[in-house]
Formats: structure tokens, C-alpha cells, sequence
């Protein structure tokens, strides 16, 4: 009897010890009632500016006549209103850069005589984009501020302007007769690196 | 599992031997027991991560702002529960700008989007992501229906309806988000 209660007491340990591993092996895999899983969802937006486009009447500042009658000298009074450039951003740091050409004589193409210009020089202006507008004037060597920076995105109207007007040669220069002066002004956006 | 067997022989036997020879009887029952854990796992999330790519439209009448960006499915193959009464819950956290810096007026620095778990009960856990232009407020959490018997299935996690704060233009940059799933007992899977 005694015998057989200690075999009994042997088979007993022996099945707890086959419960124990089970539990064991359960506690190793980490299994639970919850499971969590996660996984990341990532995407880019690219770089880019948009210039916009140009209200109303179009994109050319009309300057109609150019001298005055009674002295041939260029108009101190030359003034044009602004154009706006609507409709521009840029979805990072970026630059504004502002360029022109002087109002030359479209015609008259050759070199005037003495006394006489075929050119009119004046200063570009691009404002609202950064604190200090960008600014190109056509009678300068270098032109420093004609690139701006600027260091967030930026969204919003840029304001186009001219004017310091003055004849390339100086002020005591005539201006050749011709149906058509001509410049050019270009505003550059672009992102910054 | 062979000393298991002769141990086991050995308790049959014994009681026979006993009786023969002792006066008296003596008999005992061995029971037999166990129990299984209430266990829920999840498959591992594939494909993962989920890169959308591109987000923003470079030309045309919306360039500038949020493109049209196709629905993704992840899956969670093998997902089961061993008991009756899970659910998921899906957080999702929207896809914001990885840069700190503050957002400019006009601009949006997070993508939103719905996050969809389905094929576990009748109906899907779903979750759609609010966050402000500037990115604030990411994550969203819902808790979808009751399964009412153990289950196993492969999971799918669609992501869809990608959308920018007021529809503004997006600021460049790498975004990223996060999709949590979580499978379990109805009383600690609705948070």
C-alpha cells in the first residue's frame, strides 16, 4: 500500500511537471489575450514654385511717350502702374530674382550720333515676396539685390514695379525718334538649396 | 514520452497486483487537467511600410496641393482569436511633415486619410485622421464590432480618402505617419 501511494505520488510529479513545460513554452512565445501590430505610412511633397499669372490687362507696362515735346529730354514724370503676379508660391525655401533690359530703341537699331540715345535705363522691382523687394536697375554694373531669399514656403501676390527711369548716357542725351521702345522684365522664382 | 509510457503502465498494473494481494481495496483516480490561455495574435504587417510616394500635384489646375493618391492594403495574414468576444481597435496617426518648423499661412504640413480593418466581424474598424494644417492632432482611434466566436483570418488594413487640411497647398518635405492595430478582448480593445 505504502508502495503504491509513493508510485502514486512519483506519476503525480511527473504530470505536473509535463504542466509546468506547457505553461513554460506558452510564457516564451509572449501570446496573450492582445496582440498589437504597427506598421509606418510615409509619403514626399517635392520642392516646387509656381510663378502665377497676370491680371487684367495683360503684361506690359505702357509708358506711352517717352520725352518731352519742348526739349526732347527724357520725361521726369514716367510712371506706369504695378502688375501683379497672382496665384505664385513655393512649397520651400526659395529665391526671388528679378531681371531686366533696358527700353531700347526697337527701329533705330543702329548707334545714335553724338547727343543722341537709344536707350532708357530704369529699376525693376519685385515686392511682397520678401522683406527687401528684389530690385534690378538696368543702368547698374552689378545688381546685388536682384536675388532675394527667402526661407519658408510662401504663398501670395508679387507686386511688379518700374520706374527711376533715366537716359542711358546721361541726362543731357536726346532720345532717338522711334515707335517703339522696348524692355524687358523677368521675376524668377526658384527653390532654394 | 517512453518513461511517460512505463510509468503510466506501471499505474494500470498496480492496482491489479494490490488486489491480489491485500484484504482490502484501495482505489484512486488520477485526473487529467489543463486549460488554454485566451490568446489573440496578430500576422505581421505586409507590405510595410507603406510608402505612398509622391503626394502633391506638380502641374495643372492644382498644382501645389494634394494629388490623387490610390487606396493601399496591408495585410495581417493568420490573425486569430482562440475565444469569443475580441475586437479591433485601429489608431492611425496622419502623415505629417518630418520638419518642426512652423507652417506658412496657406500651407498644410499633414495628409489625413481613413484607415479601414476588415474581415474580422461584421462590420469594419474604421478611423479617419484629423489633423490641422500645421499637423496638430494626428491620431484618431476607433473600435470596430464584436466578433462573437473564436476566429482566424487574414487581415486587411485599407488605406484610402488621402486629403490636405482645407485643401491647402502642401509644404515639400518627407511625411510620415503610423497604423496601429490592436486585437483583443471586447473590455480592453475599446480604449
Amino acid at each position: 500500500m505504502t508502495r503504491n501511494l509513493k508510485r502514486l505520488a512519483v506519476l503525480s510529479a511527473a504530470a505536473v511537471a509535463i504542466a509546468w513545460s506547457g505553461a513554460a513554452a506558452a510564457q516564451t512565445e509572449g501570446g496573450s489575450d492582445t496582440d498589437t501590430k504597427n506598421f509606418a505610412v510615409v509619403g514626399n511633397v517635392p520642392a516646387m514654385c509656381v510663378g502665377g499669372t497676370i491680371a487684367g490687362t495683360g503684361g506690359t507696362f505702357d509708358m506711352g511717350v517717352l520725352i518731352d515735346l519742348n526739349t526732347g529730354l527724357l520725361r521726369t514724370d514716367l510712371a506706369a502702374p504695378p502688375k501683379v503676379l497672382s496665384g505664385s508660391f513655393c512649397s520651400a525655401r526659395s529665391t526671388i530674382t528679378v531681371n531686366a533690359t533696358p527700353m531700347a530703341a526697337q527701329t533705330f537699331t543702329s548707334t545714335p550720333p553724338t547727343g543722341f540715345s537709344r536707350l532708357v535705363d530704369y529699376t525693376a522691382t519685385a515686392a511682397g515676396w520678401t522683406t527687401t523687394p528684389a530690385s534690378y536697375a538696368t543702368s547698374a554694373g552689378s545688381n546685388p539685390a536682384a536675388v532675394q531669399t527667402r526661407a519658408t514656403a510662401f504663398s501670395g501676390d508679387i507686386t511688379v514695379s518700374v520706374g527711376n527711369f533715366s537716359t542711358n548716357g546721361g541726362a543731357t542725351q536726346r532720345l532717338v525718334a522711334d515707335t517703339n521702345y522696348q524692355g524687358n522684365v523677368t521675376v524668377t522664382l526658384a527653390v532654394a538649396s | 514520452m517512453k518513461r511517460l509510457a512505463l510509468t503510466l503502465l506501471a499505474a494500470v498494473a498496480l492496482p491489479g497486483i494490490a488486489h491480489a494481494q491485500a484484504t482490502d481495496t484501495a482505489t484512486a483516480d488520477v485526473g487529467v487537467s489543463g486549460t488554454v490561455a485566451r490568446l489573440c495574435m496578430l500576422g505581421t504587417p505586409t507590405p510595410a511600410p507603406v510608402d505612398v510616394g509622391q503626394m502633391a500635384n506638380t502641374s495643372g489646375a492644382r498644382v501645389g496641393r494634394i494629388a490623387v493618391i490610390a487606396p493601399r492594403t496591408v495585410t495581417l495574414p493568420g490573425s486569430f482569436c482562440n475565444f469569443a468576444g475580441s475586437a479591433i481597435t485601429v489608431t492611425a496617426t496622419a502623415l505629417v511633415s518630418n520638419d518642426a518648423s512652423a507652417v506658412e499661412p496657406g500651407f498644410a504640413k499633414a495628409v489625413n486619410y481613413t484607415a479601414e480593418v476588415t474581415n474580422w466581424a461584421a462590420g469594419s474598424a474604421t478611423v479617419t485622421t484629423a489633423a490641422t494644417a500645421g499637423g496638430g492632432s494626428p491620431t484618431a482611434s476607433a473600435t470596430g464590432p464584436t466578433q462573437p466566436a473564436p476566429k482566424v483570418a487574414d487581415l486587411d488594413v485599407t488605406l484610402s480618402n488621402f486629403t490636405a487640411p482645407s485643401d491647402f497647398l502642401l509644404t515639400a518635405g518627407a511625411y510620415s505617419g503610423l497604423v496601429v492595430v490592436k486585437l483583443g478582448p471586447v473590455a480592453s480593445g475599446g480604449e
